[in-house]
Formats: C-alpha cells, structure tokens, sequence
C-alpha cells in the first residue's frame, strides 16, 4: 500500500532535516503572510468565545438548553416568531425552530466542542504518530514491519464504519466529548506515524546521528536528543493541517447524528437538523454552516502559512499523491 | 399492538389517519363547489394510472411477513382477507367489515369459536376458485421462521400456534383451523377473544395457494385475491408496477373501488424528495401519493403559507399515544408522588413543539388515543395545564421526602427527530427543571435502545416510548401493556410498569368475552382511567399526521383505522 | 517488466491480507455491538421463540468464528439457502443475506452502484474541468492578482467539509435562485435529462472539494515545466506560447493528474458518505450508513470489502500510471 496521504507525501514535508528554520525565522516568515495571520486572528476570536460562552450567555441572559415554547409558531411547525429565524433584542441571532432554544448561546457552546474536541484529536493523533513512528524507524526489523503494516490497516479502516460502531458499543454515561476525541484519535494517527517513521530513516542514516550512536549514546537518548528535535519541523506542518480536518471530522460525526449526544449544542448537529430548514428558516441554516466554514477555513490558512514558513519550497512543489482516508470528508 | 422501533416508525409513518383538515375529506362535499386545485370535474372515473412515491420499499410483498398494519397500503390492493377496514374517512372508517367472507364471523357462546363462510364468485388472478383450504395454507405460513415479520396474535390465540413450525416443517399443518369444505373455515382458540373480526383484517388471513408458493421467494409474485396483480417487482420492491386482475369481481367486493388501471410504486425515495415532487407535481407526480411519508414541521411552515398546496394536504389520526414509562421497580420510582410530581412538572407545550408543533402533535393526557373506537374516555388526574405545574410537583416532591430537589435519568433514543428522541427528552429535561428536578439525560442507538428498554431485567426506570394500535380497539392497546401475564421475562416485554394486578387482568378478560365491540369499547374507556389514575406513566402527545397528495388526485379517504390515504379509493380521473 | 510483475504481485497480496484482517475486524466489531440482529430482522414485536426461530434461520447461534468461517465459504464457494419450500444459490463470490430483508448481498450492492457511480463519475468530470481550469489559469497569470483570488478560493473550497458547500449550493440554487430542482435520484435509464439535472448540485459540491488539489497539481507541475531548460529554448526559438503550453508544458502534468483520477475515483466509488447523506443519493455510502445503524453485518462487510476493493484497485492502477510516467518509483 504505498498510496500515501498527501501531506505524508514527499512534497509535503521539509525533506532534508538540516534546513528546518529557527523557530524565530518561522515566526518571521508567518509574519509576512497576511492571509494566516488573519486565519490565527479569526482562531483567537474563536477560542475567546469558546472559553467566554458561560459569560456571553450571561451577557444575553439566555441558556443554551432552556426551551420558549412563545418563541416559535406552533401551529406553523413550530417556525420561530419574527423575521430572520427570529432575530431580536432576546434572542440576537434567533431561536431554533420547534422548541425555540436560543440559537446565539447554543452556536457559542457549540464552538467549545467543535475547537475542543478538534485540537484534543489531533493531539492525541500526533501522540501515537510519533510514538509508533519512532519505534518503527528506530527498532528492529520485526518491529518496524509490524507496525508499518499495522499502520497501513489503519489507513484503510473505513473510519466511519468504525466510528459509528464504536459509539455504539461504548455505554453511554462515558463522557462523549472525550470518545469523540478517542475514536478520531485512535483512527487518525496513520498518518503522522508515516511521516515520523520515514524521516526517522532518513535522519538514522545522517551523519551527526550516527556520530552521536558510535558515541555510545543509546538508541532511545538519541530519539531524545537528536531525533525528536528535528522532526519537530514536519510534525508541525503536518498538525497544522489535522486540525481543521479533525473539526471537519467532528462536524461530519455530528451530521450524520453520531457525534455529542443532546442537549449538548454542536455545530455539526445543528446543522443536520437544520438542512430541513432550508426554505423555511434560512437563518437557522447560515448560522452553523457559516461557523464551521470560517473555522475550518481559518485553521487552514494558517495551517498553510505555516507549512509555507517552514519550507518555503514545500509550498510550490507538487503535493504528491493523494490521501486514502477520504470517506470522513466526502 | 405496535411498538415504536424500526417497523412502528414505518407503519406510524404510513398511519396518517385521515380527517382532511386543509380542505379534502373533512369538508366533504363542500369542497366540491370550490374544487381546488383538483380542477374540472371531481368525480372519480375508472382508468389513468397512479404513482405512489414511498420512503421504504415494499420489501417482504408477502401475507406472512406483513406486520397488520403495514398490509392496510398497497399489499391490500393484492391480498383480500376474511375481513377487511371499512373505507371511510373519520370515525366510520375505524369499522371492521367483511371481505372474503359473508359476515364477521359466528363466535361460539364463549367466542373461543370463529365461523366463517366465503363468498361465491371468488378468483384468484389466474382463475381458479378460492376455496378455505388457501386461507388455511396462507395463515400456516405465517408460523414458518423462514417468514418471519408478521404480528404474533395468531401464534398466542390459536390452539397448538405456539409449538407449530409452519407448514414447510410441520407438514400436518395446523388442527386448531377447520376446513369442512371449500366455504367454510372454523377457527378454535385457547381463550376468548371478541376482538378476532379485527384480527382477520391482517393480511396472513389472505389465501396463497399451496401450488404457487415458492417460499422466501413468494414476494415477488404473490398471488393476488385482490383487484390489482403484480406484473412487475423490481429490486426487492423497489419499483412495483400492478395492473388490473380482470377475474376479480367488484361485485364480490365492497370495499376497494379500484379506479385507476394502473398502479406504479416507486420507492427508496429520500422523505424531502417525495414532499418536494408532490408539491411541484409535474408530469406522472400531478397522479401521485405517497402511503408512508409525513409532512416534517419544515414542510410544514413552507407549505401552509401556500392556499394551493395547503388544499392537497390531508390529516389523519392513527390510533397512538406517546408516553413517558415508569419502572417502578426503580427507585425512586417506585414512589407514587415521584411518578404523580413528575406527571404535573410535564410541559406538554415544549413537547409538541419539539415533536412538530400542534398541527402535527395533540397534548395526551389519556394512555387511549382520543377515538371513540378504542373507548375513549376523557380524563386528567394530575392536571398539568398546557405547560406543566411545577408548584404542585414540587409540593408532591416535599411529601414523598425530596424537598430538596431530586437528580434521575431520563433514557431515550438517541435519534434525532425520533418521536422518542432527544427534542422530547431536553423538553422534558427542561420542564423538570422548574420543578427541581435534575434530569440527565441517557441517550441509545435505536436498537440497543429498544433492546434495553423491552428487557425486564434492562428495563430503566424512566423513559419515552410509544403504543400504536393494530386495530381500533382497546383491547390491543391496554392488554400488552397493563396485563399482568404479558410481562415477559425473557423476551421482548411492553408491560414497562410490570403491573400485576389480578383485577385488572380479570377485567381485560372479561371484555374479551364481548362480541358487543361498542359494549367493550365503553369497558375498556373505563379500564384506562382506572390504571391512568397510578401515574404508570404520563401520556404526552397523540401524533398527528399531514400528507400530501398529487393535483389530479380525486376521492380521498382517510381512515382512523389507519390514518393512511387508502389507495384503494383514489381516483387519477 | 518480470520485476514489474513481482511488484504488483506483492501489491496484491498485500492488498488482500489487508481486506480479510479488516473483514476479521469487523466481525469482532459486530460481535460485541449491543443489540440483536434476530431481533431486528424478526421485528420489534415477534415473541421470544420466533427470534430464535430467526437466528438460527440466520445462523447466528453459532460462536463468531464459524459465522466467519461459513462467510469464508460463502465468499469462496458459495452457498445454499432454503427458501422453504426449496433452496436458493448464492454463487461465490457470495456476500451472504442481509439480515434485513434476506436479500443477497452482492445484488444489494450491485442496485446501490449505478447511483455511487453516477456520483463520482460526474464529479469527476468537474473537478478535472474546474481543477486543470483554475490551475491552468493561475500558472498563467502567476504573481498576478488572479493567482491569489484561484489560490484562496482552492484553499476553501478543499477545505471545507462537503455538507457544507452542499447545503450552501442548495440554499443558493434551489431556495433562493429557483434554478435546480430539489435534488432527488433519478436513473440514468429512467430519464437521462433528469439525471443529470439532480445531480448537479451533488456534483458540484463534490467538484469544488476535490477540485483544489488539481488546480495546485497542474499549477505546480506548469511552473515547473515553463522552468526547464527545453521550455526555454521552445520560447526562443520562437514557438508560439500557446503551443508550448499545450504541448510541452501540460504534457507533463498530466500523468499525475490521471493517477490521482484514479484514485480518488477509487475512493468515491467506495461511496460519498456525507454527499449522499445530504443529498439522499442511494448509494453505497448511504446504505453503509443504514446498514452500521441496523447492525446487518453482512451488508456491512461486503460494502466494506467492495469498498476496500475499489480502494485497492485504484491503487494499483495509480501505480501503474506512476511507474509509466516515473519508471523510478517501481524500482524503488
């Protein structure tokens, strides 16, 4: 299975190990790129909001769960009271149809599932990329065989067959944000442990490594000391672009009704109810769709500046072939 | 007795019980003069073709495997049975009528006897005579596991059903079904039932003939009784195309009027989109139905704004109820205040919305849906008003020893839009809240959600679920859930309240012994206040149902029997 | 060429041990899954002795690795089924029946692909159209202001998820345009100009999600050509621009372009979970939905294997078309 995932693709990611940039230059460079620093603009925003929705919510004087049965026209479907979707002095961005929730309040927690579970993912991804791409470039052949197989299974696990599955089969009081963060993470690392495994070859056989080894430094020290620092610069490109495809992920999870179960508000979750409401209360469609594309689409801009800060030539070389885990996003 | 689950959904899906609220049934003759977007003259004729666009396909197009009511729809233009529906709209048509046979039966003095005889002139599609022995063969079916899917009254009332295999296994076949000569058919039950004229309305009362069946593949082409006959079934019932069966004989039958020539059912199609080209209606759509799709509230809001397509739309009541049960067995609901608190603390207006709105959703507050066939007695013993009476709940709190607020979890499935899904429960969950109750909620996945809560040893203590009726009586629907020797322990088990009381199943035994349906009907009317008086559960709503039809669609009936437009009435000319 | 062979052979092998482990997975998924699949086929309120009538008619009495290995048999050999009155053939490779409906599995499938198929194969038209377009152009115009705007809009549009773009399209062109019909599928047999129609917004919501990684695609490999050497001396010796881009620079870009076809196309057929979702399209992304929630195991593996099929497929066909255009990428 050599089809490999785009960003694990030789154009991807910074070949050569020594022209990794200072962490300063990199800022530099990202500086200089106007379009990611407005994406990390609109990300700190976001994150604001997520962290302040408590206090927002006050700010409106609204709860995310509480229902207004005066809100929305019951004999008409349940289609919220004013033009808009209901936008008014109570409500600033209207309410949900049928049981009137205010859909502000609701869209401001919904960022706190959407950026958490998100970030947390991609974590736990590049946690287990790293480990296992590390000891498969660096242990025996044995182990380096099975664990490369084991990650060529991984990537071509039908996700979602797996994701649906394993929400059903885990009871439900488990806290569902962090199994949504378990099952994208533990589905998601293929990629990572590619990328760490082949730079892991490829540095083994560079000679200040093998200096440090003949130097009678321990196989896992030089992990330590001499390897990890330099996958740093591919790591973080590669992060960069999980996280707004592991928000997507989470989004797509919640729109197909597997994702956080209710009362909990996800951006996702709305808008598989909303898509019903397409005629009938556009609003209430805009408002969660707009949110996920500014989300993801921020994330990726700056994913983008950084990848370009890091390696300049990455940007314009031809992104390889493309990726296998695809069905999440189709 | 439906349940809510995969095959419930479909059939309450397919239940729209009709009153025509918008303009067609209810108002009757007056439309006439209005005419509508019908056009022209809204007399029905014979000829034209009908397309019928469905969300689930005619999979299982066999008598055995048809659940009761999944056979009301297109399976009844093909199989007749001994007794059928009465097609009218409203009330009338919560009736039971002959169909193959004479009259509704002779039931012996204690009704554990069912007599009846065939008509004369009855054909199958290629021309051979009906006779008892076929209807025999069809119900014996029935028993095989290979088909399964049908409702399991016969299996539990007929002598010997519960041990017989069906008739590929067992080929002696069953002795409690009589056939003394070719009109004739004797049915020998374990116990009473007044209530078998309504039974033999299921389609595994529809005779097969033992030559032409070919088993699990009988659904293809089953052999048709009835006015129409398959002549095309593609993709496991996808698409069916039916024709007229020129040996049935309208003067044998009263019921079906049969108008269009042609019948074409398309199915697999997305609930939107069937909404969506019965609105527009152009082309073949302007003749078309649908037997199984709802108006969503969406729809709803979208099409009410509209005069035209608002006179297209027809309502119906099925008989249903969705409730909140109780596991007494539970703490704390084993305490009758916690139960009656909660009752009060119900806000019914949240629910209805969350289900819908009013136009899709009425408040309950009676376990038997509001029909005078199910008996229908109206009471409130824990009177909510329309949106929940936190006051008097927490009063009932302090009493039962909660003056502090009370923390309990609310199970229910987890799929959106669901009539026992999470809208309901963060209703309920809100409402309860006023009253200091803590709600957490429990959400499953349809299956294990079923499975969980039908377990006597899974059961939880507090849950949404929902009752439909097989047939508009009381009987069908108070018995599985209140009849103390209907828990089940290790099986599937609707009696959630484990009720076990001697007097009240000596009651239910009692109105089975009635032949007089409108004598038990007032009976079971009683029963239901009675029980509804423990707060075993709390009635929330009686769905309402809202279809469209085509433009060109003409005599529109709707049943509360069913609630569904009956195919066998509309006319395309 | 026998090194050639040696290598797809150990593709193939490879391709296949990966399938049977994930079939071995999902049957120990489905093993511990709450929920009774007699139980679901039988019906909510069949009595206990019909359920078990039920699962022994489905042969799920057995402990799971001889469901497995009659599975394995099945998809060998074959299989017989009674019918009742009779039996019924399932010739391998067989897939086994639904628990559902009894139906066979691989005519299951073989009535969902028509729909998949439709999906991806338009879809791909598109992306090709709109991705070789936007790259073509903004190689063009590079360092131009158009290069930018073709630049971000390709950013977004790969980056945000398909439901979106979806519901956004529909919002446009069905509610407030009035231009496309709702969506609903419609057999190419059936009624051709109607296919079509239906599935323009499906298409298009595919298109501008895949149709990013084109446009960088040929941008890149353009800019690159127009670099070389013998590109240069093409423009010098007068050769007009057009023709050195038609046919030298694109020339080059376009093995990369037909093996990425493939295999995206190769992913696509496994079915577009979230478009046909959306869009309700019944193909086998959407009944791989249905078929998880209705735990029907044997649906579910046989989507799953037919979709790891395709997957492989396209792989190996992505290869090939790698190895001729880059004869190095075999021998490595």
């Amino acid at each position: 299975m050599t089809a490999t995932d785009p960003l694990t693709a030789p154009g991807a990611v910074a070949a050569t190990p020594a022209a990794a940039p200072g962490a300063r230059q990199v800022w530099r460079r990202l500086r200089a790129r106007r379009a990611a620093l407005a994406g990390a603009c609109v990300i700190v925003l976001l994150a604001l909001m997520a962290l302040a929705a408590p206090l927002l919510a006050a700010l409106e004087g609204q709860d995310p769960d509480a229902y207004h049965a005066d809100a929305v026209d019951s004999a008409l479907g349940g289609v919220p009271i004013g033009s808009f979707g209901g936008i008014g002095a109570d409500h600033w961005l209207g309410v949900e149809p049928g049981t009137g929730r205010d859909l502000f309040v609701r869209l401001v927690y919904g960022a706190r599932i959407s950026l958490g579970v998100g970030l947390a993912a991609t974590a736990v991804q590049v946690i287990i990329g790293i480990g296992v791409g590390l000891a498969a470039g660096l242990g025996n052949r044995l182990l380096d065989t099975l664990l490369s197989r084991t990650t060529d299974v991984m990537l071509a696990l039908p996700s979602l067959v797996f994701a649906i599955a394993l929400l059903a089969i885990v009871p439900a009081g488990f806290p569902r944000p962090v199994l949504l963060v378990l099952v994208l993470g533990l589905l998601g690392w293929g990629g990572t442990s590619r990328i760490v495994r082949a730079q892991t070859l490829t540095l083994k056989s560079l000679d200040y490594v093998a200096a440090a080894r003949l130097g009678g430094s321990g196989r896992w020290r030089v992990a330590r000391r001499e390897l990890l620092p330099s996958l740093a610069a591919p790591v973080a490109t590669y992060t960069a672009l999980l996280v707004p495809s592991n928000i997507a992920s989470e989004a797509g999870l919640s729109f197909l009704g597997i994702g956080v179960k209710p009362p909990t508000p996800s951006w996702g979750q709305m808008l598989s109810s909303a898509t019903t409401w397409y005629q009938a209360d556009p609003t209430y469609v805009l408002l969660p769709a707009g949110l996920i594309f500014v989300t993801v689409f921020a994330f990726t801009t700056l994913g983008d500046g950084i990848r370009t800060a890091l390696d300049p030539r990455a940007a314009s070389r031809v992104p390889g072939r493309a990726r296998r885990r695809k069905e999440a996003r189709a | 007795m439906r349940q809510p689950s995969v095959i419930a959904r479909r059939v309450a899906a397919a239940s729209v019980g009709l009153v025509m609220a918008a303009g067609a049934a209810a108002c009757g003759p007056k439309d006439n003069d209005a005419k509508g977007a019908a056009g022209g003259d809204s007399a029905p004729h014979k000829g034209g073709t009908l397309t019928v666009l469905n969300t689930e396909p005619q999979e299982d197009f066999d008598p055995a495997r048809l659940y009761t009511s999944g056979g009301g729809n297109v399976p009844g233009l093909v199989f007749r049975t001994l007794t059928t529906r009465n097609r009218e709209n409203g009330a009338a048509g919560a009736k039971v009528v002959p169909d193959l046979a004479t009259d509704l039966g002779t039931p012996s003095k204690d009704a554990t006897v069912w007599t009846y005889h065939l008509k004369d002139g009855l054909k199958f599609e290629d021309g051979t005579p009906i006779t008892t022995a076929d209807i025999k063969y069809g119900i014996e079916r029935s028993f095989a596991a290979e088909l399964s899917g049908g409702a399991p009254y016969l299996r539990d009332w007929l002598i010997g059903g519960k041990d017989y295999q069906g008739p590929y296994k067992d080929k002696k076949g069953l002795d409690s079904i009589e056939t003394p000569d070719d009109k004739t058919i004797v049915f020998h039950l374990n116990k009473p039932e007044g209530d078998f004229p309504f039974l033999a309305t299921q389609t595994s009362f529809a005779p097969v003939p033992k030559a032409k069946d070919t088993g699990t593949k009988y659904e293809n082409h089953p052999y048709s009784s009835g006015p129409y006959k398959v002549v095309s079934n593609q993709n496991d019932g996808q698409h069916l195309v039916l024709e007229r069966n020129t040996y049935w004989d309208p003067k044998t039958d009263d019921e079906r009027k049969a108008y269009p020539d042609r019948i074409d059912v398309q199915s697999g199609l997305d609930g939107a989109v069937i909404n969506q080209r019965l609105s527009a209606g152009s082309g073949k759509d302007a003749a078309a139905v649908t037997t199984d799709t709802n108006l969503t509230a969406a729809e709803l809001a979208k099409i009410t704004g509209d005069k035209q397509l608002a006179a297209r739309v027809g309502t119906g009541q099925f008989g249903y109820t969705d409730y909140i049960a109780f596991n007494p067995k539970v703490k704390p609901f084993d305490n009758p205040k916690v139960r009656q608190a909660i009752a009060y603390a119900v806000d019914r207006s949240t629910v209805v919305n969350a289900l819908g709105g009013s136009s899709l959703a009425k408040p309950a507050t009676t376990f038997l849906p509001d029909q005078k066939a199910f008996g229908y007695t109206p009471y409130d013993p824990f009177p909510a008003g329309p949106s929940g009476n936190a006051a008097k709940a927490k009063e009932l709190l302090k009493e039962a020893g909660y003056a502090n607020g009370l923390t309990i979890t609310l199970t229910h499935d987890s799929s959106a839009g669901d009539e026992q899904g999470p809208e309901v429960a963060t209703a309920l969950q809100d409402a309860l809240k006023k009253a200091g109750i803590t709600v957490k909620l429990q959400g499953l996945e349809s299956s294990a959600y079923s499975e969980k809560i039908h377990g006597v040893k899974t059961e939880p203590g507090f849950f949404l679920t929902g009752w439909g009726a097989d047939w508009p009586s009381g009987g069908p629907f108070l018995a599985p859930i209140f009849d103390g020797r209907q828990i089940v322990k290790d099986g599937y088990n609707f009696n959630a309240s484990q009720l076990n009381d001697p007097a009240v199943d000596k009651e239910i035994d009692e109105i089975n012994k009635l032949t007089d349906l409108q004598a038990a009907a007032k009976r079971w009317g009683a029963l239901d206040k009675k029980i509804g008086e423990q707060a075993l559960t709390v009635p929330l709503v009686h769905p309402v149902y809202k279809r469209l039809f085509g433009k060109d669609i003409k005599n529109v009936v709707i049943s509360d029997w069913t609630g569904v437009l009956d195919v066998s009435q509309v006319a395309v000319k | 060429m026998t090194l050639f062979v040696r290598f797809a052979l150990r593709r193939l092998l490879a391709a296949l041990l990966v399938l049977l482990v994930l079939s071995i997975v999902i049957y120990a998924l489905f093993y511990v899954l709450p929920g009774d699949p007699a139980r679901l086929a039988c019906g909510p309120k069949c009595t206990t002795a019909q359920v078990d009538q039920v699962r022994a008619q489905l042969g799920l009495g057995h402990p799971v690795y001889v469901q497995y290995a009659h599975f394995l048999h099945g998809l060998v050999v074959g299989t017989d089924v009674s019918t009742g009155v009779g039996t019924e053939h399932c010739g391998a490779p067989c897939l086994g029946f639904s628990y559902q409906n009894g139906e066979q599995v691989t005519s299951l499938l073989a009535e969902r692909l028509p729909a998949t198929a439709s999906l991806a194969l338009g879809a791909m038209v598109l992306w090709l159209v709109l991705g070789v377009g936007t790259g073509l152009l903004s190689a063009l115009r590079h360092g131009g202001l158009t290069e930018r705007v073709l630049t971000a809009l390709t950013l977004a549009g790969n980056a945000v998820p398909v439901f979106i773009t979806g519901i956004l399209l529909m919002l446009l062109f069905v509610s407030v345009l009035g231009w496309l019909p709702f969506p609903s599928y419609v057999p190419l047999t059936d009624d051709p100009e109607q296919w079509a129609w239906n599935l323009v917004l499906p298409w298009l919501s595919l298109a501008i999600l895949e149709s990013a990684k084109y446009s960088r695609l040929t941008r890149s490999s353009l800019l690159e050509t127009l670099a070389e050497d013998h590109v240069r001396t093409f423009r010098a010796y007068g050769v007009r621009e057009r023709s050195v881009i038609g046919r030298h620079a694109l020339r080059g870009a376009v093995p990369p372009i037909i093996a990425l076809s493939a295999l995206d196309l190769g992913t696509m057929f496994g079915g577009a979970v979230l478009t046909e979702s959306l869009f309700g399209i019944p193909g086998l992304g959407k009944s791989l939905v249905d078929s998880v929630r209705t735990e029907d195991l044997p649906v579910v593996v046989g989507l799953v294997l037919v979709t790891g099929f395709f997957v492989v497929l396209a792989n190996a066909v992505a290869d090939v078309l790698y190895a001729v255009a880059d004869r190095r990428v075999v021998l490595a």
